[in-house]
Protein backbone atom coordinates (compact mmCIF):
# COMPACT_ATOMS: atom_id res chain seq x y z
CA UNK A 1 0.00 0.00 0.00
CA UNK A 2 1.48 3.76 -0.91
CA UNK A 3 0.55 6.31 1.72
CA UNK A 4 -0.23 9.36 0.68
CA UNK A 5 -0.02 11.14 3.71
CA UNK A 6 1.81 14.10 3.83
CA UNK A 7 2.59 14.30 7.53
CA UNK A 8 3.84 10.80 7.68
CA UNK A 9 6.32 11.53 4.93
CA UNK A 10 7.27 14.54 7.05
CA UNK A 11 7.59 12.07 9.78
CA UNK A 12 9.63 10.04 8.10
CA UNK A 13 12.02 12.71 6.68
CA UNK A 14 12.45 13.98 10.06
CA UNK A 15 14.00 10.61 11.14
CA UNK A 16 16.11 10.81 7.93
CA UNK A 17 17.49 14.46 8.69
CA UNK A 18 18.04 13.36 12.54
CA UNK A 19 20.31 10.58 11.81
CA UNK A 20 22.10 12.34 9.34
CA UNK A 21 22.10 15.52 11.93
CA UNK A 22 23.30 13.69 14.95
CA UNK A 23 26.34 11.57 12.38
CA UNK A 24 27.64 15.29 11.09
CA UNK A 25 27.58 16.64 15.06
CA UNK A 26 29.00 14.20 15.91
CA UNK A 27 26.40 13.28 18.79
CA UNK A 28 26.79 9.55 18.50
CA UNK A 29 24.36 9.72 21.99
CA UNK A 30 21.66 11.34 19.58
CA UNK A 31 22.67 8.85 17.13
CA UNK A 32 21.54 6.21 19.07
CA UNK A 33 18.96 7.96 20.14
CA UNK A 34 17.28 8.07 17.17
CA UNK A 35 16.78 4.03 16.62
CA UNK A 36 14.09 2.31 18.78
CA UNK A 37 14.26 0.75 21.81
CA UNK A 38 13.94 -2.42 21.17
CA UNK A 39 16.68 -5.32 21.70
CA UNK A 40 16.76 -5.92 18.01
CA UNK A 41 17.50 -2.28 17.07
CA UNK A 42 20.10 -2.70 14.13
CA UNK A 43 22.73 -1.13 12.10
CA UNK A 44 24.88 -2.68 9.02
CA UNK A 45 27.26 -0.73 6.47
CA UNK A 46 28.26 -2.66 4.16
CA UNK A 47 29.49 -2.62 0.55
CA UNK A 48 26.43 -3.37 -2.09
CA UNK A 49 29.41 -5.69 -3.77
CA UNK A 50 29.07 -7.91 -0.81
CA UNK A 51 25.36 -8.03 -0.53
CA UNK A 52 25.40 -8.72 -4.53
CA UNK A 53 27.25 -11.65 -3.80
CA UNK A 54 25.55 -13.06 -0.94
CA UNK A 55 28.18 -11.93 1.84
CA UNK A 56 26.77 -10.89 4.98
CA UNK A 57 30.31 -9.28 6.64
CA UNK A 58 30.33 -5.58 6.95
CA UNK A 59 32.32 -2.46 7.67
CA UNK A 60 29.79 -2.10 11.10
CA UNK A 61 27.46 -5.05 12.05
CA UNK A 62 25.43 -3.75 14.95
CA UNK A 63 22.63 -6.38 14.60
CA UNK A 64 21.35 -5.36 18.17
CA UNK A 65 20.37 -2.65 20.77
CA UNK A 66 23.29 -3.81 22.51
CA UNK A 67 25.90 -3.43 19.72
CA UNK A 68 24.58 -0.16 19.16
CA UNK A 69 25.42 1.17 22.36
CA UNK A 70 28.70 -0.44 22.38
CA UNK A 71 29.49 1.46 19.16
CA UNK A 72 28.72 4.91 21.07
CA UNK A 73 31.53 3.07 23.46
CA UNK A 74 34.10 2.91 20.45
CA UNK A 75 33.41 6.27 19.51
CA UNK A 76 33.04 8.46 22.85
CA UNK A 77 35.43 6.39 24.87
CA UNK A 78 37.52 3.82 22.92
CA UNK A 79 39.23 5.21 20.01
CA UNK A 80 39.27 9.17 21.58
CA UNK A 81 42.99 10.82 20.51
CA UNK A 82 43.84 8.01 18.44
CA UNK A 83 42.98 9.13 15.01
CA UNK A 84 43.28 12.02 12.26
CA UNK A 85 39.48 13.17 12.84
CA UNK A 86 37.43 14.76 10.06
CA UNK A 87 34.52 16.38 9.53
CA UNK A 88 31.55 14.53 7.74
CA UNK A 89 28.14 16.10 5.59
CA UNK A 90 25.79 13.65 4.99
CA UNK A 91 22.99 14.42 1.88
CA UNK A 92 20.29 12.30 1.90
CA UNK A 93 17.24 11.72 -0.19
CA UNK A 94 14.37 9.42 0.39
CA UNK A 95 13.48 7.97 -2.80
CA UNK A 96 10.77 5.53 -1.79
CA UNK A 97 8.63 4.32 1.45
CA UNK A 98 5.77 1.84 2.24
CA UNK A 99 3.60 0.40 5.03
CA UNK A 100 5.05 -3.02 6.13
CA UNK A 101 2.64 -3.34 9.07
CA UNK A 102 0.84 -0.93 11.42
CA UNK A 103 3.52 -0.44 13.55
CA UNK A 104 6.29 -0.29 10.78
CA UNK A 105 7.28 1.32 7.78
CA UNK A 106 10.05 0.98 5.10
CA UNK A 107 11.99 3.72 3.32
CA UNK A 108 14.74 3.86 0.68
CA UNK A 109 16.99 6.47 0.39
CA UNK A 110 20.02 7.25 -1.52
CA UNK A 111 22.75 9.29 0.66
CA UNK A 112 26.41 10.83 -0.19
CA UNK A 113 29.08 11.50 2.54
CA UNK A 114 31.45 14.18 1.86
CA UNK A 115 34.38 14.41 4.35
CA UNK A 116 36.92 16.47 5.29
CA UNK A 117 40.15 15.70 7.27
CA UNK A 118 40.79 18.59 9.81
CA UNK A 119 44.25 18.18 9.25
CA UNK A 120 44.44 18.15 4.79
CA UNK A 121 41.47 20.51 4.87
CA UNK A 122 40.92 18.75 1.43
CA UNK A 123 37.09 17.60 0.79
CA UNK A 124 36.43 14.39 -1.09
CA UNK A 125 33.35 11.91 -0.94
CA UNK A 126 33.64 9.30 1.86
CA UNK A 127 31.00 7.06 0.29
CA UNK A 128 27.96 6.95 -1.81
CA UNK A 129 24.95 4.36 -1.54
CA UNK A 130 21.66 3.96 -0.06
CA UNK A 131 19.66 3.44 2.84
CA UNK A 132 17.29 0.64 3.54
CA UNK A 133 15.46 1.56 6.58
CA UNK A 134 12.89 -0.27 8.93
CA UNK A 135 10.86 2.36 10.71
CA UNK A 136 9.36 1.82 13.83
CA UNK A 137 5.92 4.15 14.66
CA UNK A 138 5.88 4.13 18.90
CA UNK A 139 3.07 4.53 20.90
CA UNK A 140 2.94 8.19 21.29
CA UNK A 141 3.03 8.35 17.20
CA UNK A 142 6.87 9.17 16.44
CA UNK A 143 8.58 7.38 14.62
CA UNK A 144 12.38 5.67 15.14
CA UNK A 145 14.97 3.52 12.95
CA UNK A 146 13.93 0.00 13.99
CA UNK A 147 16.98 -1.00 11.70
CA UNK A 148 19.16 0.16 8.81
CA UNK A 149 21.31 -1.00 6.37
CA UNK A 150 23.85 1.45 4.73
CA UNK A 151 24.26 -0.25 1.45
CA UNK A 152 27.91 1.39 -0.06
CA UNK A 153 28.06 2.35 -3.58
CA UNK A 154 31.81 2.49 -2.88
CA UNK A 155 33.36 -0.56 -2.58
CA UNK A 156 36.21 0.63 -2.00
CA UNK A 157 36.83 2.80 1.23
CA UNK A 158 39.31 6.28 0.72
CA UNK A 159 40.34 5.71 4.71
CA UNK A 160 38.90 3.91 7.44
CA UNK A 161 35.88 4.62 9.03
CA UNK A 162 35.12 6.08 12.77
CA UNK A 163 31.51 7.33 12.55
CA UNK A 164 28.58 5.41 11.40
CA UNK A 165 27.58 5.72 7.56
CA UNK B 1 69.83 0.08 -15.02
CA UNK B 2 69.77 3.99 -13.61
CA UNK B 3 71.88 4.43 -10.04
CA UNK B 4 69.86 5.70 -7.89
CA UNK B 5 71.68 7.30 -4.82
CA UNK B 6 70.38 6.89 -1.23
CA UNK B 7 72.51 6.78 1.90
CA UNK B 8 71.76 3.92 4.09
CA UNK B 9 72.45 4.34 7.43
CA UNK B 10 75.05 1.98 8.91
CA UNK B 11 73.03 0.57 11.73
CA UNK B 12 70.35 -1.91 11.11
CA UNK B 13 67.90 -0.16 13.17
CA UNK B 14 67.56 2.87 11.27
CA UNK B 15 65.62 2.93 7.75
CA UNK B 16 66.10 6.41 5.73
CA UNK B 17 62.48 7.94 5.52
CA UNK B 18 63.44 8.93 1.87
CA UNK B 19 62.93 5.32 0.96
CA UNK B 20 59.10 5.83 1.63
CA UNK B 21 58.41 9.13 -0.55
CA UNK B 22 60.44 9.07 -2.87
CA UNK B 23 58.97 8.48 -7.00
CA UNK B 24 62.33 7.54 -8.47
CA UNK B 25 62.51 4.68 -5.77
CA UNK B 26 59.12 3.11 -6.09
CA UNK B 27 59.31 3.31 -9.88
CA UNK B 28 62.26 1.11 -9.22
CA UNK B 29 60.32 -1.36 -6.86
CA UNK B 30 57.69 -1.93 -8.83
CA UNK B 31 60.35 -3.14 -11.51
CA UNK B 32 62.83 -5.38 -8.70
CA UNK B 33 59.95 -6.55 -6.25
CA UNK B 34 56.58 -6.43 -7.80
CA UNK B 35 57.60 -7.85 -11.06
CA UNK B 36 60.86 -9.33 -9.55
CA UNK B 37 61.30 -12.73 -7.94
CA UNK B 38 58.96 -12.51 -5.22
CA UNK B 39 55.38 -14.27 -4.70
CA UNK B 40 52.27 -12.67 -3.95
CA UNK B 41 48.99 -14.17 -2.51
CA UNK B 42 46.30 -12.66 -4.65
CA UNK B 43 43.41 -15.13 -3.14
CA UNK B 44 42.27 -17.84 -1.28
CA UNK B 45 40.52 -20.77 -3.40
CA UNK B 46 37.43 -20.68 -1.07
CA UNK B 47 36.99 -17.45 -2.81
CA UNK B 48 36.08 -19.30 -6.14
CA UNK B 49 34.05 -22.37 -4.42
CA UNK B 50 31.90 -23.17 -7.39
CA UNK B 51 33.36 -24.32 -11.14
CA UNK B 52 33.25 -21.09 -12.92
CA UNK B 53 33.70 -18.71 -10.33
CA UNK B 54 36.41 -16.26 -11.12
CA UNK B 55 37.52 -12.90 -9.39
CA UNK B 56 39.82 -9.99 -10.94
CA UNK B 57 42.74 -8.58 -9.33
CA UNK B 58 44.94 -6.27 -9.94
CA UNK B 59 48.59 -6.96 -8.65
CA UNK B 60 50.79 -3.55 -8.66
CA UNK B 61 48.32 -2.17 -11.59
CA UNK B 62 48.85 -5.80 -13.52
CA UNK B 63 45.09 -6.98 -14.34
CA UNK B 64 44.48 -10.79 -13.39
CA UNK B 65 41.55 -13.18 -13.32
CA UNK B 66 41.68 -16.18 -11.18
CA UNK B 67 39.11 -18.53 -12.07
CA UNK B 68 37.74 -22.08 -11.25
CA UNK B 69 37.22 -24.06 -14.37
CA UNK B 70 34.35 -25.70 -15.09
CA UNK B 71 36.36 -29.22 -13.82
CA UNK B 72 37.04 -27.55 -10.59
CA UNK B 73 40.95 -26.50 -11.08
CA UNK B 74 41.81 -22.91 -10.05
CA UNK B 75 43.88 -21.33 -12.53
CA UNK B 76 45.36 -17.46 -13.07
CA UNK B 77 45.30 -15.63 -16.30
CA UNK B 78 46.32 -12.27 -17.25
CA UNK B 79 43.19 -10.38 -17.41
CA UNK B 80 43.82 -9.33 -21.17
CA UNK B 81 42.45 -10.47 -24.60
CA UNK B 82 45.35 -12.45 -26.02
CA UNK B 83 44.28 -10.07 -29.37
CA UNK B 84 44.83 -6.90 -29.02
CA UNK B 85 45.13 -7.04 -25.20
CA UNK B 86 41.66 -5.73 -24.63
CA UNK B 87 41.05 -6.35 -20.60
CA UNK B 88 38.64 -8.97 -20.88
CA UNK B 89 36.42 -9.31 -17.56
CA UNK B 90 35.38 -6.13 -15.91
CA UNK B 91 33.69 -7.31 -12.77
CA UNK B 92 35.01 -7.78 -9.29
CA UNK B 93 33.97 -11.44 -9.08
CA UNK B 94 31.35 -13.74 -10.37
CA UNK B 95 30.71 -16.99 -12.43
CA UNK B 96 30.96 -17.47 -16.02
CA UNK B 97 32.23 -20.54 -17.99
CA UNK B 98 33.51 -18.65 -20.71
CA UNK B 99 34.55 -14.85 -21.24
CA UNK B 100 34.14 -12.96 -24.45
CA UNK B 101 36.17 -9.82 -24.99
CA UNK B 102 33.36 -7.31 -26.61
CA UNK B 103 35.79 -5.30 -28.87
CA UNK B 104 36.41 -8.36 -31.43
CA UNK B 105 34.69 -11.19 -29.72
CA UNK B 106 37.22 -13.46 -29.39
CA UNK B 107 35.75 -16.39 -26.83
CA UNK B 108 37.62 -18.20 -24.09
CA UNK B 109 36.54 -21.31 -22.14
CA UNK B 110 37.07 -21.46 -18.59
CA UNK B 111 40.78 -22.79 -19.00
CA UNK B 112 41.80 -20.26 -20.91
CA UNK B 113 41.46 -21.82 -23.99
CA UNK B 114 40.44 -19.61 -27.26
CA UNK B 115 37.17 -21.20 -28.68
CA UNK B 116 35.96 -18.39 -30.87
CA UNK B 117 36.79 -15.76 -33.64
CA UNK B 118 34.61 -14.45 -35.62
CA UNK B 119 35.87 -14.31 -39.27
CA UNK B 120 39.05 -15.88 -39.20
CA UNK B 121 39.32 -16.00 -43.19
CA UNK B 122 40.54 -12.44 -42.84
CA UNK B 123 43.41 -12.77 -40.11
CA UNK B 124 47.13 -14.07 -40.63
CA UNK B 125 47.50 -16.88 -43.15
CA UNK B 126 48.00 -20.04 -41.16
CA UNK B 127 46.07 -18.39 -37.84
CA UNK B 128 45.36 -21.26 -35.42
CA UNK B 129 42.87 -20.57 -32.43
CA UNK B 130 44.86 -23.20 -30.49
CA UNK B 131 47.93 -20.58 -30.34
CA UNK B 132 45.61 -18.27 -28.67
CA UNK B 133 44.77 -19.21 -25.28
CA UNK B 134 45.20 -16.51 -22.47
CA UNK B 135 48.40 -16.03 -21.20
CA UNK B 136 49.11 -16.63 -17.86
CA UNK B 137 51.76 -15.80 -14.93
CA UNK B 138 53.47 -18.28 -12.65
CA UNK B 139 51.44 -19.17 -9.83
CA UNK B 140 51.36 -21.85 -6.99
CA UNK B 141 48.85 -22.95 -4.44
CA UNK B 142 49.35 -23.57 -0.21
CA UNK B 143 46.86 -24.29 1.51
CA UNK B 144 44.37 -22.87 -0.82
CA UNK B 145 45.96 -20.15 -0.91
CA UNK B 146 47.17 -19.16 -4.68
CA UNK B 147 50.55 -17.06 -5.33
CA UNK B 148 51.30 -15.13 -8.43
CA UNK B 149 55.32 -14.37 -9.32
CA UNK B 150 56.02 -12.37 -12.67
CA UNK B 151 59.18 -13.71 -12.55
CA UNK B 152 60.07 -16.72 -14.17
CA UNK B 153 63.60 -16.54 -12.18
CA UNK B 154 61.57 -16.97 -8.60
CA UNK B 155 62.26 -19.72 -6.03
CA UNK B 156 59.46 -22.47 -5.85
CA UNK B 157 56.88 -21.28 -3.48
CA UNK B 158 57.64 -23.29 -0.46
CA UNK B 159 61.32 -22.25 -0.65
CA UNK B 160 60.00 -19.06 -0.44
CA UNK B 161 57.53 -19.62 2.63
CA UNK B 162 60.23 -21.51 4.09
CA UNK B 163 60.07 -21.48 8.13
CA UNK B 164 56.68 -19.42 7.65
CA UNK B 165 54.99 -22.37 6.08
CA UNK B 166 53.69 -23.75 9.46
CA UNK B 167 52.21 -20.64 10.68
CA UNK B 168 51.23 -19.74 8.28
CA UNK B 169 49.12 -23.78 7.71
CA UNK B 170 47.80 -23.12 11.13
CA UNK B 171 46.56 -19.22 10.28
CA UNK B 172 44.23 -21.17 7.39
CA UNK B 173 42.84 -23.20 9.91
CA UNK B 174 44.96 -26.01 9.72
CA UNK B 175 43.82 -27.65 6.17
CA UNK B 176 43.27 -24.37 4.04
CA UNK B 177 39.08 -25.67 3.39
CA UNK B 178 37.55 -22.02 4.56
CA UNK B 179 34.67 -20.21 3.77
CA UNK B 180 34.68 -16.73 1.84
CA UNK B 181 32.45 -14.60 4.71
CA UNK B 182 33.31 -11.21 2.36
CA UNK B 183 35.15 -8.23 2.24
CA UNK B 184 36.47 -4.72 3.34
CA UNK B 185 38.31 -3.01 1.04
CA UNK B 186 40.00 0.46 1.37
CA UNK B 187 42.72 2.59 0.11
CA UNK B 188 45.55 4.13 2.40
CA UNK B 189 47.07 7.08 1.94
CA UNK B 190 50.61 5.60 2.70
CA UNK B 191 53.27 4.11 1.09
CA UNK B 192 53.27 0.66 0.80
CA UNK B 193 56.10 0.03 3.12
CA UNK B 194 54.65 2.18 5.61
CA UNK B 195 51.04 -0.37 5.39
CA UNK B 196 53.50 -3.76 6.34
CA UNK B 197 55.63 -1.96 8.20
CA UNK B 198 52.93 -1.47 10.96
CA UNK B 199 50.21 -3.65 10.14
CA UNK B 200 50.56 -7.13 11.68
CA UNK B 201 52.78 -5.47 14.19
CA UNK B 202 50.56 -4.46 17.12
CA UNK B 203 51.89 -1.33 19.10
CA UNK B 204 50.37 -1.91 22.91
CA UNK B 205 50.36 1.53 23.80
CA UNK B 206 47.96 2.47 20.58
CA UNK B 207 45.24 0.49 21.35
CA UNK B 208 43.02 1.71 24.36
CA UNK B 209 40.41 -0.91 23.86
CA UNK B 210 43.69 -3.56 25.42
CA UNK B 211 44.01 -1.33 28.58
CA UNK B 212 40.26 -0.83 28.55
CA UNK B 213 39.37 -4.72 28.47
CA UNK B 214 42.90 -5.46 30.84
CA UNK B 215 43.27 -7.06 27.85
CA UNK B 216 47.25 -8.61 27.48
CA UNK B 217 48.85 -10.53 25.16
CA UNK B 218 49.12 -14.14 25.47
CA UNK B 219 52.54 -15.88 25.98
CA UNK B 220 54.08 -16.67 22.47
CA UNK B 221 56.80 -15.89 20.03
CA UNK B 222 57.56 -14.11 16.92
CA UNK B 223 60.71 -14.90 14.64
CA UNK B 224 61.29 -14.43 11.05
CA UNK B 225 61.88 -16.72 7.95
CA UNK B 226 63.89 -16.80 5.07
CA UNK B 227 66.07 -14.34 3.94
CA UNK B 228 62.97 -12.36 2.98
CA UNK B 229 62.03 -11.60 6.69
CA UNK B 230 58.51 -12.99 7.00
CA UNK B 231 57.42 -12.52 10.21
CA UNK B 232 55.44 -15.00 12.13
CA UNK B 233 53.78 -14.23 15.34
CA UNK B 234 52.64 -17.71 17.44
CA UNK B 235 50.17 -16.66 20.19
CA UNK B 236 47.87 -18.44 22.87
CA UNK B 237 45.42 -17.08 23.15
CA UNK B 238 44.37 -14.54 25.13
CA UNK B 239 41.03 -13.16 26.98
CA UNK B 240 40.20 -9.88 28.52
CA UNK B 241 39.67 -10.32 31.82
CA UNK B 242 38.71 -6.87 33.31
CA UNK B 243 35.24 -5.93 33.47
CA UNK B 244 33.84 -5.24 30.28
CA UNK B 245 33.11 -1.66 28.48
CA UNK B 246 31.45 -3.76 25.94
CA UNK B 247 27.46 -4.73 26.47
CA UNK B 248 27.93 -7.33 23.84
CA UNK B 249 30.77 -9.60 24.34
CA UNK B 250 30.80 -11.81 21.97
CA UNK B 251 32.58 -9.39 20.24
CA UNK B 252 35.83 -10.46 22.29
CA UNK B 253 34.76 -13.88 22.87
CA UNK B 254 36.26 -17.44 21.87
CA UNK B 255 34.39 -20.03 20.45
CA UNK B 256 36.94 -22.02 18.55
CA UNK B 257 38.65 -25.62 19.44
CA UNK B 258 42.23 -25.13 20.77
CA UNK B 259 43.43 -22.11 22.47
CA UNK B 260 46.85 -22.93 21.21
CA UNK B 261 46.47 -21.89 18.18
CA UNK B 262 44.11 -18.80 19.07
CA UNK B 263 46.47 -16.53 17.73
CA UNK B 264 48.27 -15.90 14.75
CA UNK B 265 49.88 -13.33 12.28
CA UNK B 266 51.55 -13.80 9.06
CA UNK B 267 53.43 -10.67 7.30
CA UNK B 268 55.21 -12.08 3.54
CA UNK B 269 57.13 -9.79 2.15
CA UNK B 270 57.02 -7.47 0.08
CA UNK B 271 52.57 -7.00 1.19
CA UNK B 272 50.71 -9.65 2.75
CA UNK B 273 49.53 -9.85 5.91
CA UNK B 274 47.26 -12.67 7.79
CA UNK B 275 46.19 -12.78 11.04
CA UNK B 276 43.76 -15.10 13.04
CA UNK B 277 42.74 -13.96 16.30
CA UNK B 278 40.12 -15.25 18.51
CA UNK B 279 37.71 -16.53 15.60
CA UNK B 280 38.74 -13.91 12.90
CA UNK B 281 40.39 -15.58 9.89
CA UNK B 282 41.43 -12.55 7.43
CA UNK B 283 44.04 -12.65 4.58
CA UNK B 284 44.52 -8.81 3.51
CA UNK B 285 45.60 -8.90 -0.48
CA UNK B 286 47.50 -5.61 -0.62
CA UNK B 287 48.94 -3.88 -3.19
CA UNK B 288 50.62 -0.32 -4.15
CA UNK B 289 48.76 1.83 -6.62
CA UNK B 290 51.04 4.74 -6.71
CA UNK B 291 54.46 5.77 -4.39
CA UNK B 292 51.58 7.20 -1.63
CA UNK B 293 48.98 4.71 -1.47
CA UNK B 294 48.03 1.22 -1.06
CA UNK B 295 44.84 -0.76 -1.36
CA UNK B 296 43.98 -3.59 0.77
CA UNK B 297 41.03 -6.22 0.20
CA UNK B 298 40.55 -7.17 4.03
CA UNK B 299 39.30 -10.85 3.01
CA UNK B 300 37.39 -12.96 6.12
CA UNK B 301 36.52 -16.75 6.55
CA UNK B 302 35.07 -19.46 8.07
CA UNK B 303 35.59 -23.04 7.97
CA UNK B 304 34.09 -25.08 6.13
CA UNK B 305 33.14 -27.55 8.79
CA UNK B 306 31.53 -24.66 10.99
CA UNK B 307 28.09 -24.91 12.38
CA UNK B 308 25.68 -22.06 11.46
CA UNK B 309 26.22 -20.32 14.59
CA UNK B 310 29.73 -20.74 14.62
CA UNK B 311 29.95 -18.78 10.87
CA UNK B 312 27.36 -16.04 12.30
CA UNK B 313 29.83 -16.04 15.56
CA UNK B 314 32.78 -15.61 12.82
CA UNK B 315 30.49 -12.93 10.64
CA UNK B 316 29.13 -10.71 13.49
CA UNK B 317 33.35 -10.96 14.81
CA UNK B 318 34.81 -9.95 11.77
CA UNK B 319 33.00 -7.21 11.00
CA UNK B 320 33.46 -5.32 13.77
CA UNK B 321 36.68 -6.68 15.32
CA UNK B 322 39.58 -6.20 12.78
CA UNK B 323 39.56 -4.16 9.34
CA UNK B 324 39.43 -0.21 8.41
CA UNK B 325 36.69 0.19 11.25
CA UNK B 326 37.52 -2.48 13.61
CA UNK B 327 37.77 -1.84 17.77
CA UNK B 328 41.58 -2.97 18.06
CA UNK B 329 42.79 -1.90 14.50
CA UNK B 330 40.74 1.58 13.18
CA UNK B 331 43.33 3.25 15.06
CA UNK B 332 46.53 1.39 13.20
CA UNK B 333 44.79 2.60 9.74
CA UNK B 334 45.25 5.93 10.76
CA UNK B 335 48.90 5.56 11.94
CA UNK B 336 49.32 4.19 8.41
CA UNK B 337 48.09 7.85 7.27
CA UNK B 338 50.40 9.66 9.92
CA UNK B 339 53.34 8.13 9.81
CA UNK B 340 53.31 8.71 5.59
CA UNK B 341 52.90 12.26 5.99
CA UNK B 342 55.88 12.40 8.93
CA UNK B 343 58.09 10.70 6.12
CA UNK B 344 58.28 13.41 4.21
CA UNK B 345 61.07 14.74 6.61
CA UNK B 346 64.91 14.47 6.85
CA UNK B 347 65.71 11.41 8.93
CA UNK B 348 65.43 8.14 9.41
CA UNK B 349 62.56 5.71 11.42
CA UNK B 350 64.60 4.33 14.20
CA UNK B 351 63.45 1.34 16.19
CA UNK B 352 64.14 0.86 19.46
CA UNK B 353 61.80 -1.64 21.09
CA UNK B 354 63.89 -5.30 21.31
CA UNK B 355 67.33 -3.68 19.24
CA UNK B 356 69.74 -4.80 21.70
CA UNK B 357 72.82 -4.56 19.44
CA UNK B 358 72.32 -2.14 16.15
CA UNK B 359 74.76 -3.55 14.26
CA UNK B 360 73.52 -7.23 14.46
CA UNK B 361 70.35 -8.78 13.00
CA UNK B 362 68.39 -11.25 14.91
CA UNK B 363 65.59 -13.59 14.34
CA UNK B 364 63.81 -14.47 17.40
CA UNK B 365 61.75 -11.62 18.85
CA UNK B 366 59.30 -10.91 22.01
CA UNK B 367 55.99 -10.37 20.85
CA UNK B 368 55.71 -6.60 20.92
CA UNK B 369 59.22 -6.01 19.58
CA UNK B 370 59.81 -3.41 16.69
CA UNK B 371 63.07 -5.14 15.88
CA UNK B 372 61.00 -8.01 14.06
CA UNK B 373 60.67 -6.10 10.90
CA UNK B 374 64.50 -5.64 10.34
CA UNK B 375 65.47 -8.78 8.62
CA UNK B 376 62.97 -7.68 6.32
CA UNK B 377 64.58 -4.06 5.99
CA UNK B 378 68.17 -5.74 5.11
CA UNK B 379 66.51 -7.76 2.13
CA UNK B 380 64.76 -5.03 0.79
CA UNK B 381 67.98 -3.09 0.86
CA UNK B 382 69.64 -5.58 -0.59
CA UNK B 383 67.54 -5.92 -3.61
CA UNK B 384 67.09 -2.62 -4.01
CA UNK B 385 70.90 -2.15 -4.29
CA UNK B 386 71.54 0.66 -1.77
CA UNK B 387 74.71 0.74 -0.14
CA UNK B 388 75.00 0.46 3.42
CA UNK B 389 76.88 3.04 5.22
CA UNK B 390 79.93 1.49 6.67
CA UNK B 391 80.68 4.70 9.52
Amino acid sequence: MIETDMSLEAALNAVLLADADALDSKDMQRWLDNYADEENASYFCRSAENSEHGLALGFMYDDCRARLEDRVTFVNDIWVGTFQDYRTRHFVQMTSYHRADTATLEMRSNFSVFMTPKDSGITQVLAAGQYLDSVRQQKNGGLKLLSRRAELDTSVLPRYLVYPI
Amino acid sequence: MTEMKLSWPKNYNEVPKEAFVREDIYAEEVKRIFHGTEWHPVAHESELPNAGDFKTYRLSGVPLLIGRDVEGVVRVFYNACSHRGNQLETAVMGNKTEFECPYHRWLFDSKGDLVGCPNPREFLPGFNKADYPLAQPRFDIFFGLVFVTLSSETEPLLAYLGDSQNTLRELLAGDGRLKLLGYQKVRYDTNWKSYTDNDGYHAPLLHQAFKMLNWQGGNGRQFTATKRGHICFESALSVATGPSVLKDKSLIEFKGQDPAVGSRIVSLFPTFVSTKHLDVINLRFATPIDAETVEVHYAYFAHQDDDEDMVRHRLRQSSNLLGPCGLISMEDASIFHRIHIGNHTPGSAIFQKGVHDPLKLESEFLQNDESGNLPRWEYYRSVMGFERATA
